[in-house]
């Protein structure tokens, strides 16, 4: 059924009407310009360690320039996802996979994709801070470095950039010859997100990146992750539900290896449409 | 599934939503006792039972509120707090209406009342209301519903009123404030139908997570509303 304009205009913004939609934009956080796009596309993707499907026949659409979120049960495989889009679990021998998963609609697992391009494009940040034993302008430098750039002038611009995108620069602009090691775990980390910045990705991929921070610190990351919203493709892994429902656009929640709902995370948190959704987020999984 | 002390407080606090409900409810038939019997003394015992209510839906308020932010509920759970909290402002509101009655006692004398069924108006309201927080304690869309429809009946014994009303008031030898506050309390109960039926939207949202009250439907029974 064709809607006139202003039925579409009246149906963003009705909250009934926005319930029963497929995939919204949620009204309480502004729209991305240019952002929406299908950015990583997931069709029938499973990932297997050995014999065991850890991942089973994903279908998803990530959206350019949003924060979606990855929750789930401890071993349900969200972690083994996110590190699939970066191809991280190459790392792990017995581990392969089926079906297609695709950035910017090139195969991520086809034959002629350059791994250390890929992770250049597709950045990652762990769960502990583990910033080089280096200076802080070293770490910030390596990625560049490592690509190709050499003059000092330039580097010193990447740098102070990627501090300030990381809202670090202020706490470190004047001891960026200190070793980053000597740095708190919060700032570590924001160190470790500038680090992953430097080389100018398109994703950021977030794997429980708060959890061995206190909740200042963690608080400065989340502030963070709505910087970079808009700029970046941003995918979270946390066990922390608020902190889902606070930073993410979309919300994914896996149950031992199935994606079991993907939708708005305002729906999700508000209305799932899955029983099995609703009852873990509200503590009732036995 | 399994049920965690959480859910017990939700449950708790659902309990004692019921608990007020019962009060409310007494307390609007007992007000339209007291103005059929002009008793004063019961007039009386209504405004000290408003207090308690006022009183219980400010503690239960700040029990909900104190759950948001200790607990941060999601999904039902939060619909179920959200919910418990709209129909406790609506409960609160039926428990004013009760006093606006008795309020309008001194200027209503009983055979003009008796020319009145204010009873069977009020009987109807308070179904309504009681069917609502049924269809609350057992999340019953399908009776939510019903309510929705029977407040069509209330708005016309009301139109009905007025208009008798209003023809009483061309009879020069009829006092125009107490034909008012007769009119006035026919208001008060089609009020009291009009929390109902939030009440059972409140009931819908918490079962569907679809906000209704201003539907289409409601929409056009608005625009219907202003042409008559």
């Amino acid at each position: 059924m064709q809607m006139t304009a202003e039925e579409k205009e009246i149906s963003m913004d009705t909250p009934a009407k926005t319930a029963t939609r497929d995939i919204y934009i949620p009204s309480e956080r502004k729209s991305v310009s240019g952002g929406g796009k299908p950015h990583v596309v997931a069709k029938d993707f499973s990932i297997f360690y050995g014999d065991f499907e850890a991942v089973k026949k994903v279908n998803a659409d990530i959206l350019s320039k949003y924060v979606t979120a990855i929750i789930g049960p401890s071993g349900c495989g969200k972690s083994t996802f996110l590190r699939a889009i970066n191809r991280m679990n190459d790392l792990i021998p017995s581990c392969h996979t089926t079906g297609t998963l695709r950035f910017d609609g090139e195969d991520i697992y086809g034959k002629l994709t350059d791994e250390v391009l890929l992770r250049k494009k597709i950045g990652m940040v762990f769960q502990k801070p583990n910033p080089f034993p280096k200076s802080i302008f070293d770490n910030i430098a390596y990625g560049p470095r490592l690509h190709g750039m050499n003059d000092k002038k330039q580097l010193a611009e990447v740098v102070e950039k990627s501090l300030r995108k990381a809202a670090l620069w202020d706490e470190v602009s004047d001891r960026l010859e200190r070793n980053a090691l000597g740095l708190s775990g919060g700032q570590q980390q924001r160190l470790c997100v500038a680090r992953t910045l430097a080389v100018e990705p398109e994703i950021l991929l977030l794997d429980e990146p708060t959890s061995a921070l206190d909740p200042k610190a963690t608080a400065k990351i989340e502030d963070l992750i709505q910087e970079l919203r808009g700029s970046y493709t941003i995918m979270i892994v946390t066990h922390n539900m608020q902190q889902a429902s606070r930073v993410s656009d979309y919300t994914m929640f896996f149950y031992e290896g199935t994606l079991v709902e993907h939708a708005g995370t305002s729906q999700l948190f508000t209305n799932p449409r899955d029983r099995m959704t609703e009852d873990y987020i509200t503590g009732r999984f036995s | 599934m399994s049920d965690r002390p959480v859910h017990e407080h939700i449950r708790d606090l659902s309990d004692v939503l019921v608990h007020l409900s019962e009060k409310v409810l007494k307390n609007f038939d007992d007000a339209l006792t007291a103005i059929r019997n002009q008793d004063e003394e019961q007039a009386r015992e209504i405004r000290r039972i408003d207090f308690e209510i006022d009183l219980a839906e400010v503690g239960l308020e700040e029990r909900c509120l104190a759950f948001l932010a200790l607990q941060q509920p999601v999904a039902r759970d939060l619909r179920m707090i959200v919910t418990i909290m709209k129909i406790n402002d609506d409960l609160e509101r039926i428990g004013d209406l009760a006093v606006h009655i008795i309020e309008r006692m001194p200027n209503i004398k009983p055979d003009m009342l008796a020319m009145f069924d204010f009873d069977s108006m009020g009987r109807l309201a308070a179904d309504m209301t009681r069917k609502s927080i049924e269809a609350f304690i057992n999340k019953d869309r399908f009776l939510a519903d019903k309510v929705c429809a029977l407040d069509e009946e209330i708005d016309s014994i009301h139109s009905a009123v007025f208009k008798k009303v209003a023809t009483l008031m061309k009879d020069p030898a009829l006092n125009v404030d107490q034909l008012i506050s007769l009119l006035s309390i026919s208001r008060y109960i089609e009020r009291m139908a009009d929390h109902a039926t939030r009440i059972a939207h409140e009931v819908t949202y918490l079962v569907t997570g679809e906000i209704v009250r201003h539907s289409d439907i409601s929409y056009e029974k608005l625009i219907q509303s202003l042409k008559d």
